[in-house]
C-alpha cells in the first residue's frame, strides 16, 4: 500500500491519535492524583506565609512543624460564628465552588469588588500559639480570579501577613502582588481605625509616606498596576465589611478578652 | 568517528541550535533568570527532543507525505503534554514559575526541525542521539546564560547566595537588567561571539 493513498493516510493518522491521546490521558490521570496533595503543600505554604512565619521558614524551619500549630476550623460567615456542621479536614473550596447549596449571593450594595457570589462556610486557621487566625480571600482581579490568605491577630486588626496563592495578572506588573516586595508592607498594618471602620487602603505607587499619620493603613501600590491595586483593595474591604469576616472578628476578639 | 557519535557531538558547539541556527531564543530568554528554571528547562527539552526524534524516526516510513508534519506536531503536543503534566505532579512549585513555558516547547523550532531535517531521513538510534545532542546543546547556552543571569541579578547560584546583595545586608548591588529578558539578548550574542572567534570556521 502505498504512503500517500488516502486510505493510508487516515489509518497512520487515526491511529497516532489513538496512541498519543491515550497516552495523554494517562498523564493527566498521574497529574490529578497528586493534586490533593500538592495542594495541601501550596495552603501549608500559603497559610504560613499570611500567618508572618517567612522569616522562619527562610531560617530553614521546618513547614510540617509550624503548620502543625495551626489548627483547622469552619466558621460560618454568616453567623460570624466557629461551626461543626461541616468537616474542615473534608472541606474542599474548590468542590465546594461548584455546589450552589454552598454559596450565597453577595447584594450588589455590598459588592464593589464585584465577587457577585461567596462560600457559606470558610476554612480558617487559627494559630495556638498566638490566637491570630489566618482567613481565605477572594474576588476578581484585572484578569482573572485571584486567591489569598490574610493572616489577622486576635485583636481583630492587625495584619500578619497577606499572601496571594493564585491571580493572573499582568505578567512583571500586577502579578508582583504575589511578591514579597509586595505582602511583606502588610505586616503590622491595621484593617480598621480607632472608630472601628475600614480604613486600609493600596495608595498610587510611591504616594506611600511612612511618616504620615495614616500610615498603619496605607500600602503603597504597584508600579504600572493601578486597577490590580484598586481590585485587590476592594476585595480586603469586602471581606473585612459586616457582609464578609466583619462579624466573625467581633465575635472572634470578644472571646478572645 | 561513527555517525552517532557525530550526530550527539556536533550540535553542542559545531553547530549549536542556538549559538549557530539561533533557534529557540524565545524560551532562553524567558527561563533563565534563575538556574533551577534553566536546568528544568533543559531538562525537558532534552527528554521532548530525544523522545520526539526517535518516534518519528521509528514511523518515518509509513508517515505519509502529505500529512507528515501535522504528525509530527502530534507526537511533539503528546510528549510536551505528558512533561507537562508529570512537572504539575511532581513539581508543583517549579511548574509554576515555568507557567506557560513547559508547553511552549511544541513551538520550539529546535525539536520540530530536528524531526523535519534529522529524524524523517535516518534510523533510530542516530536520531535519538541527534535528539540528545541537541538538547544539550540548547541546555549548554541556557546553563551558561542562567548562571550569569543569576549571579549578578540576584547574587546567587541555585539560589544559594555567592554575592550577598544589598538588600540583603551584604555589598553586592544586584544589576537589575540582568533580571530582564533583554540582557539574555547581550549575553548569547557574547556567547556566539565567543564561539566563532575561538572556532572561525563557523562565521558566515
Amino acid at each position: 500500500m502505498s504512503n500517500d493513498s488516502i486510505l493510508k493516510t487516515f489509518l497512520v493518522t487515526f491511529l497516532l491519535c489513538l496512541v498519543c491521546s491515550v497516552l495523554v490521558c494517562l498523564a493527566a490521570l498521574v497529574r490529578i492524583d497528586r493534586e490533593a496533595y500538592n495542594q495541601l503543600l501550596e495552603t501549608r505554604s500559603t497559610v504560613l506565609a499570611a500567618g508572618g512565619y517567612a522569616d522562619e521558614l527562610d531560617e530553614g524551619a521546618s513547614e510540617e512543624e509550624l503548620f502543625s500549630n495551626f489548627e483547622m476550623k469552619m466558621v460560618n460567615i454568616d453567623t460570624g460564628e466557629f461551626t461543626s456542621d461541616i468537616n474542615a479536614e473534608e472541606f474542599n473550596p474548590k468542590d465546594a465552588r461548584d455546589n450552589p447549596d454552598m454559596l450565597v449571593d453577595i447584594p450588589a450594595a455590598s459588592d464593589a469588588a464585584g465577587i457577585k457570589q461567596r462560600l457559606k462556610y470558610a476554612r480558617v486557621f487559627v494559630d495556638k500559639t498566638n490566637g491570630q487566625v489566618v482567613l481565605p480571600i477572594n474576588g476578581p482581579g484585572m484578569w482573572g480570579p485571584m486567591f489569598a490568605y490574610i493572616g489577622v491577630q486576635d485583636d481583630g486588626t492587625t495584619v500578619n501577613g497577606l499572601k496571594f496563592y493564585q491571580q493572573s495578572e499582568t505578567p512583571g506588573l500586577g502579578d508582583k502582588i504575589a511578591k514579597p516586595g509586595f505582602s511583606n508592607q502588610w505586616v503590622g498594618k491595621k484593617l480598621y481605625n480607632d472608630s472601628g471602620s475600614l480604613a486600609l487602603e493600596i495608595v498610587k505607587n510611591g504616594k506611600y509616606d511612612p511618616n504620615a499619620d495614616d500610615a498603619k493603613h496605607t500600602i503603597d501600590g504597584l508600579a504600572g498596576a493601578t486597577v490590580t491595586g484598586d481590585k485587590a483593595q476592594a476585595i480586603v474591604e469586602y471581606w473585612f465589611s459586616d457582609h464578609g469576616y466583619g462579624k466573625f472578628l467581633a465575635n472572634y476578639t470578644k472571646s478572645k478578652e | 568517528m561513527s555517525k552517532a557519535k557525530d550526530a550527539l557531538m556536533d550540535p553542542l558547539f559545531n553547530n549549536n541550535p542556538i549559538a549557530l541556527q539561533i533557534l529557540g531564543i524565545c524560551s532562553a530568554l524567558a527561563v533563565t533568570n534563575k538556574m533551577s528554571t534553566a536546568l528544568t528547562m533543559s531538562i525537558a527539552v532534552i527528554l521532548v527532543i530525544a523522545c520526539s526524534n526517535a518516534a518519528v524516526s521509528a514511523i518515518r516510513n509509513h508517515i505519509p507525505n502529505s500529512v507528515r508534519i501535522i504528525v509530527q506536531m502530534t507526537i511533539i503536543a503528546t510528549l510536551v503534554i505528558i512533561v507537562d503534566q508529570m512537572l504539575k505532579a511532581y513539581a508543583y512549585e517549579m511548574s509554576k514559575q515555568l507557567s506557560v513555558y513547559v508547553g511552549l516547547i511544541i513551538t520550539n523550532c529546535i525539536v520540530m526541525g530536528r524531526a523535519e531535517a534529522y529524524a524523517m531521513k535516518n534510523p533510530v538510534y542516530e536520531s535519538l542521539m541527534d535528539g540528545i545532542g541537541n538538547g544539550l546543546g540548547y541546555s549548554l547556552i541556557l546553563l551558561m546564560v542562567g548562571f550569569v543571569r543569576e549571579l549578578f541579578g540576584s547574587g546567587s547560584f541555585f539560589g544559594l547566595t555567592i554575592l550577598n546583595p544589598v538588600n540583603n545586608g551584604g555589598w553586592y548591588v544586584t544589576n537589575g537588567l540582568m533580571l530582564l529578558a533583554p540582557s539574555a539578548f547581550f549575553l548569547i550574542g557574547f556567547i556566539i561571539w565567543a564561539l566563532r572567534t575561538w572556532k572561525p570556521e563557523l562565521q558566515e
